[in-house]
């Protein structure tokens, strides 16, 4: 069939003013360059309602195709095709080319909107003129973060009998969630959840776990990945020691305790935790006094199983991969940054993390809620034999739904909030607790019946958010207005909680450039799409899951963990991997289009 | 008393002032964060929930917006941008507007053009009145200097300026007394006792004289000094020319010890600093407060600013035996202080100064009842 010249092309995407809009005439421009269309027409500044004059022009034109472009051309089509039919020609011959549904927004995307262009103008959906090529694949997968999300995902692949390589930054696996004593709205201990899990990420036969590691860099292509790991030296040889514990006893080095949130120290030498995975011994380089200035060395000398190396260096390895589940997780927000709350300032004004702590049975004070107070050196403590709190106030949205911070909505705070109020309750029942919020958001299942019964154990909750925080007599002064109650009130507690939001790490977008990862604007990994496809992302076979890609609760981590897994288990059943979105240029795109076109006609 | 809804309030309101009070999610930091705020009398929250949903008479009958003295702390630490500092500031020409029963308020503040036309138009009101009616020449008196009272007799000014203060202080006191109707008649949930009229008086005087309740605004002290400078400078000069030009207009120049010296420095000093601070502000507009700049405002700095540059001037020609510059800069210092007492003490920016201290007096007045009904 002979095509040359008998498209037309219409462009109707009303101007949104917005400066970066896609430029009409430069796709105009393109438009007419391929050889089967001979006219275009910009109809963005007609009204649309009479399908005569649109007749008039495709008659003048010896269109017998035509194509509308723009945003959502799809509203406009009964319009065209009447159009069509009035002009004598098929109304069955319209295509669109919607930007809208392509993803494109702005003129960044220029390249993208001229090959949907191209299509239509082959009649060729794009999704299979431009889908990617294929190769083959690597059996073996990395995870990049052993929190729940990477937990979930490692011991999915694995359990299909894949290798996978299970990297951690810190000494254990386990992540925030180990941190946590009590998981909403079920009220189940988090670590009777995840210990299992932990150990069994430890024992499987297929996953290789890689602790105090980190990426360094990442070459190669999907299916492919050449990775190269930082393995920081842990200093105790994993396989030797015993976790007899007499080198940490005797250790004269101390930090503040990264899983107690600070809220107490350990020692240079130390187990992250009792249920650490490995539960073996390491060597914090910063607070060990042999490493800072090569004096001590006492562990080494007492170490029955001579399991200690002081002087181990960090190595670099390589690992070859086909596909990367990222799974880096988030760091609390700052409270420091939100300064109306005075944290850091007042010592009994805590965040909800190292609160976490406070009423945790393994935390600092066995599990009991107490004051901070000073001991006899002078520094703030919390100590189970100080008084207990009377008064709480939790706040919530620290740093959360605040342009002067995120703009967005952490998602949990308001759920770990009322979390954190019952275990108040239920240990301190004659504590007066007050929630100071925003909204209230119950998003999940029995997340509103939750926040009925905590409201119900005599939770006072106070719809209004706190704006500041004083000290005055040794008692914390929170301003706030009660809406609902059209008061503002100025009330007296002992202890301030913030709930403090989830924000990616810092590392982030250190990570995402050796990835090839696009960020979000607030910071956190793109998905490929949103609503449909929220796992994948536009580098193949990489897939993400768990708090890095936004914020999300327990139970959406495990499943995300889930599904990157399936996508990595697809690839690797099939043996062959997608090259990644966006790969395929334009040229590449309109000349694939054309050959289905052919293909189609024969 | 029903509550009627205008939902274009909004829109009418973007022509005062500007702000994203739609964005406002309510979660009550801006309220909460105000040093002025207090139970009773509860903003800026409330006035944005006033103005979303459209409830014109609730507004109207705010006394709210004059108790902040917009420090911008709340605008400031806004989780939503949406600027509540500054709709407090809109609300308060709104609500000029609103008080001015004649209209002009509301045609000056909507229209820039309309403000300049009837800037100029006053302007060379009086200039053509010194042109026609003032003799330009007069020889210099025995100690070298320029007669003033030969130009403009001092006794002729200050009738002049008597009848202008009548006539404008008819117009501000019926704006007074609408808002007096709208603020304290009309809300039906208080009942004040007769005596309480004159025991609130005191309290409401106190802080006219020394706007105290803008120091309490935390950490912005500077702005009530600056506040304070601008409004004792023109309060003092205010009354010196209407009340005692006689004394103040002399022909002999006083030893620096005279209280007439001290006065007039002040008042230069103030004035001068006061709009070169603002005009500096408003110019960077790094502080919450200068961020937004309406026409009014402008216009008003560039009088205050241009009164006291030819103030400096009148007295500088005058002792350096200059007559006709002299003459030329009594007339301009005028023309340009007529405009301002014409169009700003009664029906715009200026007005504040009444505002301010009555609804200081009527919040009193109402919180005061409030507790007798509660303790009955």
């Amino acid at each position: 069939m002979e095509t040359k010249g008998l498209t037309g092309v219409f462009f109707y995407s009303p101007v949104n003013g917005k400066p970066d809009a896609l430029d009409l005439a430069d796709l105009a421009t393109y438009a007419r360059s391929l050889p089967e269309v001979g006219t275009t027409w910009d109809v963005s500044h007609l009204p649309l309602n009479d399908p005569d004059t649109i007749a008039q022009q495709i008659k003048k034109s010896e269109a017998q195709h035509i194509v509308i472009a723009g945003d959502t051309p799809g509203m406009v089509k009964s319009l065209f095709s009447r159009a069509m039919t009035a002009a004598g020609k098929d109304p069955e011959k319209v295509h669109l080319a919607s930007f809208r549904e392509h993803g494109i927004s702005d003129r960044t995307q220029a390249e993208r909107a001229k090959a949907v262009i191209a299509c239509a103008v082959y009649g060729v959906p794009f999704d299979l003129a431009a889908q990617p090529e294929e190769s083959s694949v690597h059996p073996d997968t990395l995870v990049i973060g052993g929190g729940i999300a990477g937990i979930q995902a490692a011991l999915e692949i694995a359990d299909a009998n894949q290798k996978v390589y299970l990297l951690e930054k810190t000494g254990t696996i386990g992540g925030h969630m180990a941190m946590f004593d009590k998981t909403f709205p079920t009220l189940d201990c988090a670590a009777c959840i995840l210990t299992p899990k932990m150990v069994e990420v430890g024992q499987h036969p297929f996953i290789e776990l890689m602790t105090t590691s980190e990426v360094k860099g990442v070459a190669g292509e999907p299916g492919n990945y050449k990775v190269k790991i930082l393995k920081k030296a842990r200093r105790v040889d994993i396989d030797a020691c015993i976790s007899c514990g007499q080198c940490s006893e005797k250790c004269p080095g101390t930090a503040p305790s990264e899983f107690d949130a600070g809220t107490a120290m350990r020692k240079a030498i130390y187990i992250p935790f009792p249920q650490a995975v490995p539960n073996k011994y390491l060597i914090d380089p910063e607070s060990c006094l042999y490493v800072l200035n090569g004096k001590c060395g006492v562990c080494a000398k007492i170490c029955p199983a001579q399991c200690i190396n002081l002087d181990e260096q960090d190595q670099e390895v390589e690992i070859t991969v086909g596909n990367i589940v990222v799974a880096t997780g988030y760091q609390v927000f700052d409270a420091t940054r939100a300064e109306q709350f005075g944290y850091g300032k007042y010592p009994n004004v805590v965040t909800s993390l190292e609160f976490e702590r406070l009423v945790n049975a393994a935390g600092p004070t066995g599990g009991n809620i107490t004051l901070r107070t000073q001991d006899k050196r002078g520094n703030w403590i919390f100590s189970p034999e100080s008084d207990a709190p009377g008064r709480i106030a939790l706040i919530h949205c620290v740093g959360s739904r605040d342009e002067n911070h995120n703009a967005y909505c952490s998602r949990v705070c308001c759920m770990y909030s009322l979390k954190l109020a019952h275990l108040i309750k239920e240990k301190l029942p004659d504590a007066e607790v007050s929630e100071y919020y925003i909204d209230m958001r119950t998003f999940g299942k029995g997340y509103q019946e939750f926040c009925e019964r905590i409201r119900n154990e005599g939770v006072r909750t106070i719809r209004g958010r706190t704006a500041k925080i004083e000290e005055r007599d040794g008692q914390l002064i929170l301003r706030s207005e009660d809406i609902e109650k059209d008061t503002l009130l100025e009330e007296p507690f002992d202890m301030a909680v913030l709930a403090v939001g989830l924000q990616a790490r810092d590392d982030t977008p250190e990570l995402a450039r050796m990835l090839g990862l696009s960020l979000g604007n607030d910071g956190w990994f793109m998905e490929a799409n949103y609503g449909s496809d929220p796992v994948n992302t536009f580098s193949g076979g990489i897939t993400i899951a768990g708090v890095c890609q936004g914020p999300k609760d327990i139970p959406d981590s495990v499943a995300q963990g889930s599904a990157a897994a399936s996508r990595v288990l697809q690839s690797i059943i099939r043996g062959t991997i997608t090259q990644s979105i966006g790969e395929l240029p334009l040229a590449g795109i309109e000349s694939r289009a054309r050959e289905l076109c052919k293909r189609q006609e024969v | 008393m029903g509550n009627r809804v205008n939902p274009n309030i909004s829109k009418e309101l973007k022509a005062f002032g500007k702000g994203d009070w739609n964005d406002c999610f309510h979660c009550g930091n801006c309220t909460a964060v105000c040093p002025l705020s207090e139970n009773g009398f509860l903003f800026p929250r409330k006035g944005i929930r006033h103005l979303q949903l459209g409830l014109k008479d609730k507004i109207a009958a705010q006394v709210e917006p004059w108790l902040c003295y917009y420090c911008g702390e709340c605008s400031e630490t806004c989780p939503r941008d949406a600027n509540p500092g500054e709709l407090m500031m809109t609300l308060r020409r709104y609500l000029t507007a609103i008080y001015d029963w004649t209209g002009l308020s509301k045609l000056m503040y909507r229209s820039k053009g309309l403000h300049i036309a009837f800037m100029i138009f006053l302007f060379t009101s009086v200039m053509a009145a010194f042109g026609i009616f003032a003799q330009w020449n007069h020889p210099l008196n025995e100690a070298g200097l320029v007669p003033i009272n030969s130009f403009a007799p001092a006794h002729f000014i200050e009738f002049a300026d008597q009848i202008l203060l009548a006539i404008l202080s008819f117009f501000l006191l019926s704006n007074i007394f609408n808002m007096f109707m709208k603020v304290v008649v009309k809300d039906k949930t208080v009942k004040i006792p007769i005596r309480m009229y004159i025991t609130q008086i005191p309290k409401a005087f106190w802080h006219f004289a020394t706007q105290w309740r803008f120091s309490k605004c935390d950490h912005k002290k500077f702005y009530w000094l600056s506040h304070f400078l601008t409004m004792s400078s023109y309060i003092i000069m205010f009354t010196l020319i209407v009340v005692f030009l006689d004394w103040f207009q002399t022909e002999e120049v006083h030893p620096i010890t005279h209280p007439q010296r001290w006065l007039g420095y002040y008042v230069t000093f103030g004035l001068v600093f006061a709009t070169l601070y603002y005009f500096i502000g408003r110019v960077r507009r790094k502080q919450e407060i200068f961020k937004f700049s309406h026409h009014s405002d402008w216009i008003f700095i560039f009088l205050l600013f241009m009164i006291a540059v030819t103030g400096i001037l009148i007295h500088l020609f005058r002792i350096n035996g200059m007559p006709q510059a002299t003459y030329l800069m009594y007339a301009l210092h005028l023309a340009f202080e007529v405009p301002m007492v014409v169009t700003f003490v009664a029906f715009s920016k200026w007005s504040h100064l009444a505002y301010r201290p009555f609804a200081i007096y009527f919040s009193g007045l109402k919180s005061a009842a409030r507790k007798l009904q509660t303790s009955n």
